[in-house]
């Protein structure tokens, strides 16, 4: 079967890139991300993956790159962090209305100003409208996983959409961590190489991406929310694949953590789930039933499965590692989308936000014990005492 | 309408937008301490030093400075590049291991 | 929560890097074949390294899970490597150190000399000199830095083996059985281990 290596998140990124046997690679440097591509330039040069490495001039140009190459047929891989992903911006609806199933690590980190290495998720987050597949890996392992899930749910012929494969700088991309790394057949197996439809072939010419008139465009809209809603069942049935050929069964879109008995809930996403699940273990030796709620794809968001698993709590606390100064309710991107996820549902927990792991500041097990005290009072007086709180900075 | 402020303790502001208020070029970048990265110091022979001040110009960090009308080491932010000993047209320069020197200790508690 | 033991690792930017984030890697592997739960890694900040930058490594060995596994700094380290020995006059190397700590420095100097720069000895329980160069003079020096590594020169085959059987001896933190089985060149982890020189205070 497998070899257990230690790897960090970024090199977990560049073994599971090397077995899917990626094409093209676009690579220019900023911190935490770069890693991977200096990794990847060696397996290249030692001729350990044949790929095309192409050095950008910056990360709109990488992505544009990408953009070509995979319209032309070529399973791509990209990536950056925190404001190159904001410099790349143009590019983005452009390749998910264009059916280019691009894969783009993001190793999270904090927007500037000024300049901070630390992980905070509007990096990836402020990109959540562009159409592209989303989600977050919480270890070193997860991040392997998803690189391969990504790319199968990405070119699955249903769906065809471009895919950001977030973690958390640092925390995920620069600590080591276990990963077991399969058999290349095993991944030859798992997924299967890029059928591109229509792609740019001068002996079968086509136009990608053409001026339209508006009376077109309603209906040009429609069919990329059909593909990102194919991208659903297309995930259930990769990660099922997965569990059968790998032996690790994920839960597909969220993944619960001694809730089955729990009145309180925190709700995260990405890397400060670990701290989390200690939190709750000691939380509940001192009588507090808390359960964790990790959400694995912010896009396609899964608003029924969320209305299924968060009504059965009184009150959610919503761990927000990200910004978005003035959006409703104050607090940060996570909560309205929860909030509105339960708009429909009769039965509904109170819901509060918790700014925390801003900067990249590690959320500690103290922080977390702070929330689940506010969640528990919360829960016992049927009210919230306001809708966001900022951890670090209440008494 | 509410106040939707976060109240920020005294003690935890920061200046805004982190803008640092760093002293004119002639001055000293208290933030940035270098001179714990030196390990090789250079030892300036005031015999055979002509006052031609390449020492001064070429050395990267400015730490090189002409004290009492003489050519001296800011021993606080000096590297050791050793980019001095290389130019010095006299061979004035010496560069020796700093641990041989009980002064110049810089014992930063934070590195910046 | 296990007491976890912090252990940091000081060098010279690129020259240095390589090699003591060796030291950090190859003591966290010992105790892990061990058996117990470790972590190693570098620290964020120091990089990306310039030439001489003091650069920090970290490893960190429990008997159970390590649940705050995201803390940047090692703040309270019990061991406290120096593979530049001149970091003592630099850095306050002893900081956060609580108490019966050691301190293990690659240097031919002998430990007084060391202790000229250190005013507060308290928090010391030993130091030890060990000449990592004179007894294996090789240091592996990667360009690739810490983030890009992939350890093509293999893992512990220079100084970095024998200032981590240096401080297996010094701080009784891993056998050396378990440190010779997880580094390129076990002879010298056994050297640093044999030809250490310790001081109680």
């Amino acid at each position: 079967m497998g070899t257990k290596k230690f790897l960090t998140g970024l090199g977990a990124t560049a073994t599971a890139v090397k077995m899917a046997d990626v094409d093209v690679i676009t690579s220019f440097p900023i911190r935490p991300y770069t890693g991977v591509m200096m990794i990847l330039s060696q397996m290249v040069a030692n001729g350990e993956l044949d790929a095309e490495f192409i050095h950008a001039d910056g990360e709109h140009a990488q992505l544009s790159i990408c953009h070509g190459a995979s319209a032309a047929g070529a399973r791509t891989f990209t990536g950056s962090s925190g404001v190159g992903v904001t410099y790349a911006f143009e590019t983005y609806s452009p390749i998910s209305g264009g059916r280019c199933p691009v894969q783009m690590l993001i190793a999270d980190r904090t927007l500037d100003p000024p300049g901070d290495f630390g992980s905070e998720h509007t990096d990836a987050l402020g990109c959540r409208d562009q159409g592209w597949i989303m989600g977050w890996a919480e270890t070193p392992q997860e991040v392997f996983d998803n690189t391969l899930i990504y790319y199968r749910v990405g070119e699955d012929p249903r769906v065809r959409l471009p895919q950001f494969n977030c973690h958390d700088g640092y925390f995920v991309s620069h600590i080591p961590g276990e990963v077991e790394i399969p058999d290349q057949s095993q991944v030859d197996e798992f997924l299967p190489p890029y059928r591109p439809v229509d792609p740019l072939d001068p002996q079968k010419p086509v136009g990608h991406g053409p001026q339209i008139f508006p009376d077109q465009g309603p209906a040009l809209e429609a069919m990329r929310h059909n593909a990102m809603m194919a991208a659903m069942p297309a995930i259930e049935e990769a990660i099922d694949d997965f569990g059968r050929i790998f032996g690790r069964k994920y839960a597909p879109f969220v993944e619960e953590f001694m809730t089955d008995d729990a009145e309180l809930a925190f709700f995260i996403n990405g890397a400060h789930a670990h701290t989390a699940r200690y939190a709750i273990k000691h939380l509940r030796e001192r009588g507090i039933k808390v359960g964790l709620v990790k959400i694995r794809f912010i896009r396609p968001w899964p608003t029924d499965l969320l209305q299924e698993s968060l009504s059965r709590f009184k009150a959610v606390g919503v761990v927000e590692t990200n910004s978005s100064f003035g959006i409703a309710r104050g607090g940060g991107i996570l909560a309205p989308e929860v909030c509105g996820s339960l708009y429909d549902v009769p039965q509904r927990p109170l819901i509060a936000s918790f700014m925390g792991g801003l900067g990249g500041e590690p959320i500690t097990l103290k922080e977390f014990d702070f929330i689940a005290g506010k969640l528990k009072k919360i829960a016992e007086s049927g009210k919230i005492e306001k809708p966001v709180y900022w951890l670090g900075f209440e008494e | 309408m509410k106040s939707h402020e976060v109240k920020i303790a005294k003690e935890k502001l920061l200046p805004e937008a982190g803008i640092v208020k760093a002293p004119s070029p002639n001055g000293e970048q208290e933030t940035m301490i270098t001179g714990c990265w030196r390990v090789l110091r250079p030892v300036i022979d005031r015999e055979k030093c002509t006052m031609c001040r390449s020492c001064w110009i070429f050395c990267p960090d400015q730490a090189i400075e002409i004290a009492e009308e003489k050519m001296a080491v800011k021993l606080k932010y000096c590297k050791g590049c050793g980019i001095c000993a290389e130019v010095c047209p006299v061979g004035a320069i010496e560069r020796v291991p700093e641990l041989d020197f009980e002064d110049g200790v810089v014992r930063l508690e934070k590195l910046f | 929560m296990a007491k976890v033991q912090e252990i940091t690792v000081w060098a010279s930017g690129v020259v240095q890097d390589k090699e003591a984030r060796d030291v950090a890697q190859c003591l966290a592997a010992a105790a892990a074949k061990e058996g117990k739960f470790v972590q190693a890694f570098d620290n964020y900040v120091d990089l990306p390294d310039r030439v001489n930058v003091p650069v920090r490594k970290y490893a960190r060995i429990s008997d159970s899970e390590i649940e705050e596994k995201y803390v940047y700094e090692n703040h309270n380290p019990e061991i406290v490597i120096l593979v530049e020995p001149t970091l003592v006059k630099g850095v306050n190397v002893l900081r956060g150190m609580e108490g019966d700590g050691c301190l293990i420095v690659n240097t031919g100097r002998s430990p007084e000399e060391i202790l000229k720069f250190i005013p507060d000895k308290k928090p010391l329980k030993k130091i030890a000199c060990v000449d990592a160069m004179k007894i294996c003079p090789k240091a592996v020096i990667d360009f690739s830095g810490s983030e890009g590594a992939v350890e093509a020169a293999g893992v512990g085959v220079g100084i970095g083996a024998v200032l981590a059987g240096a401080a297996a001896k010094v701080s009784g933190c891993v056998a050396i059985d378990s440190l010779m089985s997880e580094v390129g060149n076990p002879e010298a982890a056994k050297r640093g281990f044999d030809e250490v020189t310790i001081k109680e205070l």
